[in-house]
């Protein structure tokens, strides 16, 4: 049965009164938290109503607070001659473990006097594109689409992850590719470029009974010394989840259980490999590499690799 | 034959984190970071990197070394002389 969900105007201002097979509903502003960011998107008095993907409808939240407030409007801004291109991505997808490009451009990001322009193309609606304005001091970004027609979703993918991964940025915390499981009161990362085995390793913990936090992608914040991993909304049905983080492992192929802890330089070295990052001075990339050390000092890391079975929770177990 | 009155000096595209004993070095090409060629020292590694700073010659680093490590001037040479080829080589250090 298809969930419907309902919202009343409210203090906060939002409403919703349309119900769609993959959208939440319309509405003129909502607040996400995700990972701990509050995130208000709101429709300029010009914009188009907001119809956020059902994937982010647990993370509806009505906290009136904000870490940053994105006003949605129609058109298009471009970069000036003069401005900085800091990115350029290309758009890949994976077919039977082979990475195929689709497309040089898919987003790409500009500095214009002290602002940040990110452009992007939506693949699952080519007819759209948008450009984010924005700024990692400010806290006010603003967000313009094209052909978003009446009702749009602001954050499609690659936006969404595009915006945790600023707020990532501003925050010194870190988004990793890791599937990442919480079990008996202690939380396990498992990072890996693609194919090295997280989805795998979250279904066996998962078997076993073991909260999977998620099993693709994390954001890492600490808090007074204290690490977490939380979930980002990618999936349909996902909850907010968040876990201590305690151990990390680097996933490799193997025909047998093998643990090699990593030490000081070498296991901050592995770890930034794994983390999505796109830094664009010395700067931003001297704090990232305070936070991944900082992260490795405190959370144990260790090499792993792993026969896909259930042994290797054995071999963790017995080894923590 | 290495040129032991070589002097030599951080690049100044590197980003450095010292982390216990030792060094993570990364390198940015356009201001961006290459994650995937990150280089770390271990602690000889940084001692070397630490005294590297555009005055001291190839000569003086070794003398560095063996006063520091009370190792063999012939030992200590060939670690420093290794070291700096390598480091230049992937442009890390300039002359």
């Amino acid at each position: 049965m298809q969930d419907v969900y309902s919202y009343r105007e409210s203090s906060v201002g939002f409403y919703a009164y349309c119900m769609q097979r993959d959208q939440i509903g319309r509405m003129r502003s909502y607040n996400l938290n995700i990972a701990g960011y509050n995130i208000r998107v709101e429709s300029a008095d010009d914009g188009p109503d907001l119809c956020p993907g059902q994937r982010f409808r647990r993370n509806i939240t009505e906290s009136a607070e904000y870490d940053v407030r994105i006003r949605v409007h129609h058109g298009c801004i471009r970069p000036d001659e003069d401005a900085e291109r800091l990115f350029v991505a290309p758009y890949t997808v994976e077919v039977n473990g082979y990475k195929i490009r689709r497309s040089i451009n898919f987003w790409s990001v500009y500095r214009q006097n002290g602002d940040m322009l990110l452009l992007t193309n939506f693949p699952e609606h080519p007819e759209k594109k948008a450009t984010l304005r924005f700024s990692l001091g400010l806290r006010e970004w603003d967000l313009y689409i094209e052909n978003a027609g009446n009702e749009t979703d602001p954050l499609d993918y690659p936006l969404d992850g595009l915006i945790l991964y600023y707020l990532t940025a501003i925050n010194a915390d870190i988004m990793i590719h890791a599937s990442g499981v919480f079990y008996n009161g202690k939380g396990y990362l498992f990072s890996g470029v693609s194919g090295k085995g997280k989805t795998t390793m979250a279904k066996l913990w998962d078997n076993i009974g073991a909260e999977v936090i998620h099993d693709d992608r994390l954001i890492i914040r600490c808090n007074d010394g204290l690490f977490r991993m939380h979930n980002t909304p990618i999936y349909r049905n996902d909850w907010p989840k968040s876990a201590t983080l305690d151990r990390i492992f680097l996933l490799d192929h193997g025909d047998d259980n093998r643990m090699s802890p990593l030490r000081e330089a070498s296991s901050v070295s592995n770890v930034v490999a794994n983390c999505i990052q796109h830094n664009y001075s010395q700067e931003m990339i001297a704090r990232f590499l305070g936070s991944v050390s900082l992260m490795c000092s405190k959370v144990p890391v260790a090499r792993l690799s792993f026969r896909p079975d259930r042994s290797i929770i054995e071999y963790i177990l017995r080894n923590d | 034959m290495a040129d032991l009155k070589a002097v030599y000096s951080h690049s100044r595209n590197i980003v450095t984190r010292k982390t216990g004993n030792e060094y993570i070095l990364v390198p940015v090409a356009n201001n961006i970071a290459d994650m995937n060629s990150v280089f770390t020292l271990n602690e000889t590694g940084a001692f070397i990197w630490e005294h590297i700073d555009g005055e001291r010659n190839t000569e003086d680093l070794i003398d560095c070394l063996v006063a520091e490590y009370e190792i063999g001037r012939e030992e200590a040479e060939s670690d420093v002389v290794s070291f700096l080829e390598d480091m230049n080589k992937y442009l890390i250090i300039n002359i």
